[in-house]
């Protein structure tokens, strides 16, 4: 989740209010007040002021910037929430925002708000820019289903429109070129255009922000005009808008700049929505708007989840000083979020904000009681008995990757095209050299012994682990075997030496077995066996063919065995 | 006399019969203190016997260096066997000039390089020296002539040069000036090029001290035991051993190497974590490499649109993309609960369950994914479970990123479950696992937990340290798979404690394919 920038003055600020005075905060003490947030200090420069804070809770995007971090570290510190008189619905709004039919195929819902009074700063500008960056690309998926556009209220004229145009039909000066432009041409080679026309590409009408005079505001999700949407600073008067496909996240991306803007002194006018189609705000609606609504939670729940009887009064007091509005009702308590948050799912939402909002210090562990056997799967159980018995047999236990390349797991093998080249593969492939599950053990040790021609010898290596086997009779398509791989490997390595291993191996494990010739490409042909137990195939030795020894370009004879502890359980 | 009677015995005990043989040989009359080569003869060693024999006893103050004289050994080299075969190239410079001057041809010095096939600093060298010496003249238009006359030179290198060819010998036994023409062209640094070559050769002759001649008289009064290294089957069969002696070794030498068989570092280290985990009475669980999204994040809560189920987070699965089925009724009801919440007293994520994303099968990228599959199978309660489990993330392979890595997880199921006997629960394991005395709780996020809880603890070695995350299950994820009571998850990151134990600053090293890195790499834990 985001790591943002701020500074610790403005920071600083922000806590003590609008009509507060700054207090330092010392680094021990913010961390502690950091938990409020989730937030973690990754960073601090003592010359500039500046903080590095990386923000966890994907579903708290109103903590994704200053504001929101000192907003809930005041109302902590005060103990009660911010009265924030614009979320309330009222008669008066700036002006009328009327949305054109066609749009709930590409970019349905806007929200809008006027914002006068608070003169920006370049540190409050800086801090307005991430704000806007940082909602836009996680909270909106990279402008999918939100993006955000600040404009200079002066030039605007109300109705703004939000329409929807052919591609060569308006023409513009976007932010960051010299020229009018068309839409298409934004397109084709403005960089945001090139970054963000995927979301509009299926469409052959774009949606166009204008006001009464056919002046263009930006078009939504790629770019501002240049000449209304590039607030500079010792700007105090502001129109703030919000487009996307979700409409709680638009109204909900909306309040939390008003509620930020409000916070640095601004006042908000709201900005009344007319929409051609029925919504779930119905057909005209002001944003900002509170779309939430009160739960009733038993107090009960609360306390059975933390372990603690908190009462009635705890829990209302941890409540409000979080953020929340409460009503406290005999054995349940009323509860709703502030309208700059919409992440109340499920009542343990609320359990967890009453624990951060009290500190987790206030909860004393307690040891759970019950009695359990604890005990290893029969396949772990196996693992451990085979490991044990190669280890005694001067085994040097090796651990690999089980991801690694189709080179390595089947052509240097001779495998390629044969049924035991059949490996799980990597749809989205980083790098050729993972881009596959190893489907045998034996690889992974020829690569050790690869690169191991210095270490003294003999070289006997072993490993115990996972591997991957397509598997059309599986509903996933491939099963995960556990399998022993061994190698033995020096100037006089010959058959009968993993042979002697793998009949003490099943000696002590009381398997029978026998051997099968098995023409199989990795091993020099009359020197392979299957080994099969209770009539089925449970493994495989042999000595590796000089050709698989040239391709990992090793220079000593080496042997091999591969056993299914899988199916080795399924004997016992 | 005390002293004397100790310090023969002592040394005694301890002679090698190499040894024994040098002290006699040196010990008998002779006229001048022998040197290594005189000794060869008188005890009839051979030279790498005699050398190693004269090295132990020096060490051990028995001998002494009577003389140390430097002799010089002049010798032929390569260059000079081939001079010695084409002759040299100023004895052929000064015959291309005699034979031009016999014919009337004008010969320059690039004549003579091409037609002998001689190096140019060959020839010019050669030129310099003839010219010195009057043997030839150079004229006009830089054509050689000969004037007639000897080159003492030419003449005393193919002296020295027939004179070595039989053999090296002393530098001293050259009279000038064959001796300082040898020397001018004896090989110098940087000038492999030279006929000759002379080296220095060490002569040492030696003498008994006064303890080694305690020794020596001791020696030859009572013979030298007959000596054995090896005891033998025979010579205990027939008791023989009685009457032998056994060399004393050196034990102060290192010992020579050899490869145990043994677990891997790594593996040591995570088995003294599953024992841990046994003994706190959790019962192990084992899933998947391949996963569908459905048990990877699906059955967690964590919505299709979640940023972590990302293409650039997750590996898809390229054969088969997709699982066939996914159990009934656990589709349906993680269907519900992603729509409307249904069922778990949710408002659920409120958009479009897409079944047919929940099939995607990728690669496991958390061991969650064990703990969701273990809870829709009939889990027990009170109940414990853990893994020790295989993940994949799709990340840029680096000293802190591996592209497979195991995570320790697991759940605890029980009607005691809450808040408190969470971190109740990380008490312990930051108390068995970590060996920590202090411990820290942070509020923490996970898509799939709520409390979740970030447990910090103070390493003795790191300082505080993330040990792991856990959380209560959030009840849209326990109950559309059956469980009614509430369920702890706890996750343990134990990759980086690992590290310190095993002395690694890579994660890459933890899977190493480096043998001689893995045979010597020791853990403390």
């Amino acid at each position: 989740m985001p790591t943002i920038s701020v500074q610790r003055d403005d920071l600083e600020a922000l806590i003590a209010g609008p009509n507060g005075t700054p207090v330092r905060i010392s680094l021990d003490q913010l961390e502690q007040s950091l938990m409020l947030v989730k937030g973690e200090l990754k960073g601090h420069n003592a010359e500039t002021g500046e903080l590095r804070i990386e923000l966890q809770d994907s579903n708290r995007p109103d903590l994704w910037c200053c504001e929101g971090i000192a907003r809930q570290i005041r109302i902590k510190q005060q103990g009660a929430s911010i009265s924030y008189p614009f979320f309330k619905k009222q008669k008066r709004a700036a002006g009328k925002l009327v949305v054109a039919p066609g749009l709930d195929r590409i970019r349905p819902y806007v929200a809008a708000c006027t914002a006068v009074g608070y003169r920006v700063t370049a540190s409050g500008l800086t801090q307005l820019i991430q704000t806007q960056e940082k909602l836009a690309d996680i909270f909106g998926r990279k402008r999918r289903t939100v993006s955000i556009g600040l404009y200079r209220l002066a030039p605007i004229v109300f109705p703004v429109s939000y329409d929807l145009v052919k591609p060569d039909e308006v023409r513009f000066t976007p932010l960051g070129m010299e020229t009018v432009m068309t839409l298409r041409e934004i397109l084709m080679v403005h960089p945001k255009g090139v970054e963000y026309g995927g979301i509009l590409s299926a469409h052959d009408r774009l949606p166009v922000l204008r006001d009464a005079k056919g002046q263009v505001l930006s078009f939504p999700p790629i770019i501002n005009s240049r000449e209304i949407g590039e607030v500079q600073v010792g700007d105090h008067e502001l129109f703030v808008e919000v487009t996307g496909t979700d409409l709680q996240m638009v109204a909900l991306t909306l309040n939390i700049f008003a509620a930020n803007l409000a916070d640095r002194g601004a006042v908000i006018t709201p900005v009344e929505i007319q929409s051609p189609v029925k919504t779930a705000f119905g057909r005209r609606w002001h944003t900002p708007v509170d779309f939430g609504s009160p739960r009733s939670i038993p107090l009960k729940a609360i306390e059975t989840a933390l372990g603690e009887a908190l009462g009635g009064r705890e829990v209302t007091a941890a409540l409000q000083s979080y953020g929340y509005t409460v009503k406290a009702a005999g054995q349940k308590v009323a509860v709703q979020l502030p309208a700059y948050r919409n992440d109340l799912l499920h009542t343990v939402d609320v359990v967890e904000d009453v624990a951060i909002s009290q500190g987790y210090a206030r909860f004393a562990p307690v040891m759970p009681s019950q009695f359990t056997v604890g005990g290893l799967s029969p396949l772990e159980h196996m693992a451990d008995r085979i490991r044990h018995l190669m280890v005694g047999m001067e085994f040097q236990e090796i651990m690999s990757n089980i991801m690694g390349s189709h080179q390595d797991f089947c052509t240097k093998m001779r495998v390629d095209g044969t049924e035991w080249a059949k490996v799980v593969e990597v749809d989205n492939v980083m790098s050729l050299s993972y881009s596959c599950l190893r489907q045998w053990i034996t690889p992974s040790l020829l690569q050790v012994e690869a690169n191991s021609s210095r270490a003294f010898y003999p070289h006997r290596m072993f490993e115990v682990g996972e591997v991957a086997v397509l598997d059309v009779n599986a509903d996933i398509g491939s099963r995960t075997v556990t399998k022993l791989g061994a190698v033995i490997a020096h100037a006089g390595a010959h058959f009968s030496e993993i042979h002697s291993c793998l009949d003490l191996l099943l000696y002590y494990l009381d398997r029978p077995f026998t051997l099968e010739p098995v023409p199989h490409p990795s091993f020099l042909e009359g020197r392979a066996g299957a080994i099969v137990a209770g009539g089925r195939v449970i493994g495989l030795l042999g000595e590796l063919h000089p050709e698989v020894l040239e391709q990992w370009q090793i220079s000593v004879p080496a042997v091999s065995l591969e056993l299914e502890l899988d199916r080795l359980l399924d004997e016992g | 006399m005390s002293e004397e009677r100790q310090t023969p015995p002592l040394f005694m005990d301890n002679l090698h019969p190499l040894e024994s043989k040098v002290l006699l040989a040196l010990a008998q009359p002779q006229s001048a203190p022998p040197t290594l080569d005189q000794l060869t003869s008188s005890t009839g060693l051979e030279p790498s016997q005699l050398s190693m024999a004269v090295e132990w006893l020096l060490a051990k103050s028995l001998i002494a260096v009577h003389a140390e004289t430097v002799a010089h050994i002049a010798s032929l080299t390569p260059t000079g066997e081939a001079f010695f075969d084409q002759s040299a190239p100023i004895e052929r410079v000064l015959s291309a000039a005699r034979e031009a001057g016999q014919t009337g041809k004008r010969l320059t010095i690039q004549d003579i390089q091409s037609q002998e096939q001689l190096e140019p600093s060959d020839v010019s060298k050669a030129v310099g020296t003839l010219k010195k010496e009057g043997a030839i003249l150079i004229v006009q238009g830089g054509c050689i002539e000969s004037t007639g006359r000897n080159s003492p030179t030419a003449e005393a290198m193919r002296t020295v040069l027939q004179e070595l060819r039989s053999g090296q010998r002393d530098l001293e036994t050259f009279a000038e000036p064959l001796r300082s023409v040898l020397q001018q062209h004896a090989v110098k640094r940087g000038n492999a090029r030279e006929p000759f070559r002379v080296d220095e050769r060490v002569t040492r002759s030696f003498v008994l001290t006064d303890g080694g001649r305690n020794v020596a008289e001791r020696l030859s009064r009572d013979g030298v035991a007959e000596e054995v290294s090896q005891l033998t089957p025979e010579l205990l069969k027939e008791g023989a051993w009685r009457t032998k002696r056994f060399r004393k070794y050196t034990i102060s030498l290192r010992a020579p190497r050899i490869a145990a068989g043994k677990r891997h570092p790594y593996r040591e280290f995570l088995d003294l974590v599953k024992l841990k985990l046994v003994s706190m009475g959790f019962q192990e669980m084992r899933g998947t490499l391949v996963e569908t999204e459905f048990w990877n994040m699906d059955a967690l809560f964590m919505p299709q649109f979640h940023p972590a189920r990302d293409i650039h987070d997750v590996y898809f699965v390229k054969n088969p993309t997709h699982a066939r089925d996914i159990a009934e009724p656990y589709l349906r009801n993680v269907t519900q609960v992603h729509e409307e919440g249904a069922g778990a007293g949710s408002t659920g994520w409120g958009y479009r369950f897409d079944v047919e994303r929940a099939k995607r099968l990728v690669l496991r990228s958390q061991g969650t994914a064990v703990s969701a599959r273990r809870l829709a199978a009939n889990p027990s309660v009170p109940g414990k479970y853990f893994s020790i489990a295989r993940c994949f993330r799709y990340d840029q392979v680096d000293a802190t990123h591996a592209t497979d890595f195991f995570q320790v997880e697991g759940i605890v199921l029980g009607a005691d479950i809450n808040f408190r006997t969470l971190l109740g629960l990380l008490n312990l394991f930051a108390r068995e696992v970590a060996q920590a005395k202090e411990v820290k709780f942070l509020p923490a996020y996970f898509p799939f937990t709520e409390p979740s809880v970030e447990m910090h603890v103070r390493h003795p070695k790191l300082g505080w340290m993330e040990l792991g995350g856990a959380g209560l299950f959030r009840p849209e994820v326990t109950t559309p798979l059956g469980v009614s009571v509430p369920v702890i998850a706890w996750g343990l990151g134990l990759d980086r404690m690992a590290m310190v134990a095993l002395g690694i600053h890579d994660i890459r090293d933890l899977f190493s394919a480096d043998l001689e890195f893995i045979r010597t790499m020791r853990g403390s834990f």
